[in-house]
């Protein structure tokens, strides 16, 4: 947990620079107010003193057992989150082409497959159905207005 | 006794069927928008206004506060669930509602949600026909500055909301405020953090925060490992909250209502603020502080409870002074004058029916949504008998649908992303989110309002101890900073001490 507050502190200490480079673009006082750079100056100047006292206080205080746990979880599990993650951005990405309903069929078909381990039978009605159940509440009873693919829907 | 009659009479012209009709149908709408992200009350309210002008006011009206009611009552649903909250008063229910559903205990969580909502209602209705033209009366000595020390109080419970670590609380908060500052600020009118991306210049919205870091985070991090996560076995008697359990929250309930009701008296102050301020009064007054964030009904009781009498309490200012206390109450002000009424201290006057008929309604929407929830909470909580691996994917579309919701584009989708990577990480750094989230709808109010009183007072910065009402709240500040330190200093003596020992 030590490591990961570092990492943490480091982070924040970017944030705060961008921040404080971001307050350097506008006023800081209007004539009688803060001016738009007001809170993003002090954004980034606290910012920056509690990173600074978190990564002080990683290296300061006696470790624990708290500290002794890891921080990240294994490979193994690591690229199931990667792997929701790449098939969240995927379906993001191609919604415009297949459009809604479709996208969530594969989406969640792909999940179940890929991840869970589920039959292609069972994982495509699934997807079948969480995508029909879904556009049928979202789009054709509150008209939400999703992208539609080239099945026109 | 006037009072009284008034409101029998009220009673009389909505407990007509039609009305009845209008009460549920808004109810269970709201309970929808609740249980979905996205979709809060405002924008479902302003969908539904054009519908409604067929009708006569006070049934539209009826309708519309159904709605808002339903939704305050639906918001929790998803928090204690899947914790997701479908509104941003119901962030606070997810901390401790989560928690108690990972023990399985979905159903005392909702069910107390329920009784508090229903208490807080019944006990908002009753404070809002009593005390209305009083406490507008009062609400009118807030002007910004007093906001802004409010708000500011409400960003001090964060020290309470946020995890064990106080530093990594703080740190959150900041990072907050900063997405708070992007798009264009009110000042200048300058677009701040949005490099040319149109779609940040309204700044970044808490649905698509709250979806990531909450929603699709808890998913990634329960998705670690191969779906082994056996589906809860909940007994049937838990899925009810046991009268001893309801018992213990009577106080909670109580003062999460007096909270709710009045903060939300106070213009532009919200459910929101008041939900976190019932949260942190319940963690000050535990004898068990320490055990909040574990699953404590305390903490589901009194914020559920605040943010429901809350909605009565937004009514007060909107009556009887014109002035709307949230965003929903706004929409509803919109109804009111597209109605031909004239919101303000003369609409008790000149259209004491619908008033009286309206502030009725609230305590018939109430026991309409009582009998709609409860009986549901068994299979609301029954739910979390099916196997995480088919709920997981439900999840991410419900909140690929929520952020698509926001501004009907993509770029929110992947902004929702980006968050969920943030929130995982921070959940495996032991960072709380919630005192990030809190600070992204909280820091535009505040930097509105000291803004507007420093405006106000020609930059003069002894308005905020000049003016009574906000030097008592900076007041109060000081001594919950002072209690919150002194605590903190023993409890470290306390450890050192026992380990001399």
């Amino acid at each position: 947990m030590r490591k990961a507050d570092r990492i943490f502190g480091a982070v924040g200490l970017g944030l705060a620079l961008w921040s404080y480079l971001e307050s350097r673009r506008f006023h800081y006082m209007a004539e009688f107010t803060p001016g738009p750079g007001f809170f993003p100056f002090w954004v980034g100047v606290t910012l920056a003193l509690l990173s600074c006292y978190l990564i002080y206080d990683s290296f300061r205080r006696e470790p624990s057992k708290q500290d002794d746990k890891k921080t990240l979880p294994e490979r193994h599990a690591l690229l199931r989150v990667a792997t929701i993650l790449a098939l969240l951005f995927a379906a993001t990405g191609v919604m415009k082409f297949l459009g809604f309903p479709l996208t969530l069929a594969v989406f969640t078909t792909g999940i179940l497959i890929i991840l869970e381990h589920y039959s292609i039978l069972k994982s495509v009605a699934y997807g079948v159905a969480y995508a029909a159940v879904t556009w049928f509440i979202f789009e054709y009873m509150m008209k939400m207005g999703f992208p539609k693919g080239f099945l026109g829907i | 006794m006037e009072v009284l009659s008034h409101l029998a009479g009220g009673f009389v012209t909505c407990l007509s069927p039609y009305n009845i009709w209008m009460a549920v149908v808004g109810a269970f709408l709201g309970t929808m928008v609740g249980i979905l992200p996205g979709l809060g009350p405002s924008a479902t309210m302003a969908i539904i206004l054009p519908i409604t002008f067929g009708m006569n006011a006070t049934s539209a009206m009826i309708m519309l506060t159904s709605l808002y009611y339903g939704a305050m009552y639906g918001g929790s649903t998803t928090s204690i669930l899947v914790n997701v909250p479908g509104e941003s008063s119901s962030v606070v229910t997810a901390i401790e509602g989560y928690q108690l559903a990972r023990k399985g205990k979905a159903g005392t969580a909702l069910g107390l949600s329920a009784i508090g909502s229903f208490f807080a209602g019944t006990f908002g209705m009753f404070a809002l026909a009593f005390t209305a033209s009083t406490l507008a009366e009062f609400s009118l000595k807030f002007g910004p500055a007093e906001v802004f020390c409010l708000v500011l109080m409400g960003m001090f419970t964060i020290i309470y909301v946020g995890g064990k670590d106080i530093t990594k609380s703080l740190m959150s908060m900041v990072i907050g405020l900063g997405l708070g500052t992007v798009g264009t600020d009110i000042v200048e009118g300058k677009a701040r953090f949005t490099y040319g991306i149109s779609e940040l210049l309204d700044g970044v919205d808490f649905v698509i925060l709250v979806m990531g870091t909450f929603g699709i985070a808890e998913v990634l991090e329960s998705a670690e490992e191969f779906m082994k996560i056996e589906p809860m076995k909940v007994k049937f008697r838990d899925l009810f909250p046991r009268l001893a359990e309801v018992w213990q929250c009577r106080w909670a309930i109580l003062r999460g209502t007096l909270v709710g009701f009045g903060i939300c008296c106070i213009p532009g102050s919200g459910p929101t603020i008041a939900s976190f301020l019932s949260y942190g009064v319940e963690k000050t007054v535990s004898k068990h502080p320490e055990k909040f964030g574990t699953g404590v009904i305390e903490g589901v009781a009194g914020p559920e409870s605040s943010n429901n009498a809350a909605v009565c309490g937004a009514m007060v200012p909107m009556f009887s002074l014109g002035i709307p206390g949230s965003g929903a109450t706004a929409v509803l002000l919109g109804g009111l004058i597209l109605y031909g009424l004239k919101p303000g201290p003369l609409l008790f006057v000149e259209n004491a029916d619908f008033v009286w008929a309206v502030i009725a309604s609230m305590f018939i929407g109430n026991v309409i949504l009582i009998i709609m929830n409860l009986p549901m909470v068994p299979l609301f909580a029954s739910l979390l008998r099916i196997p995480y691996s088919l709920v997981y994917p439900a999840i991410l579309i419900v909140c690929i649908v929520g952020a698509y919701a926001v501004a009907s584009g993509l770029f929110e989708v992947g902004l929702m992303l980006v968050f969920a990577i943030c929130g995982y990480f921070m959940k495996k750094g032991d960072v709380p989110a919630a005192p990030m989230l809190m600070a992204l709808i909280m820091g535009p109010m505040m930097e509105r309002n000291l803004y507007q009183a420093l405006n106000l007072a020609h930059g003069d910065l002894t308005v905020f101890i000049r003016r009574p009402i906000s030097a008592t709240l900076l007041t109060i500040i000081v001594v919950m900073s002072v209690i919150v330190a002194t605590k903190r200093v023993r409890k470290a003596r306390g450890i050192v001490r026992e380990e001399e020992e």
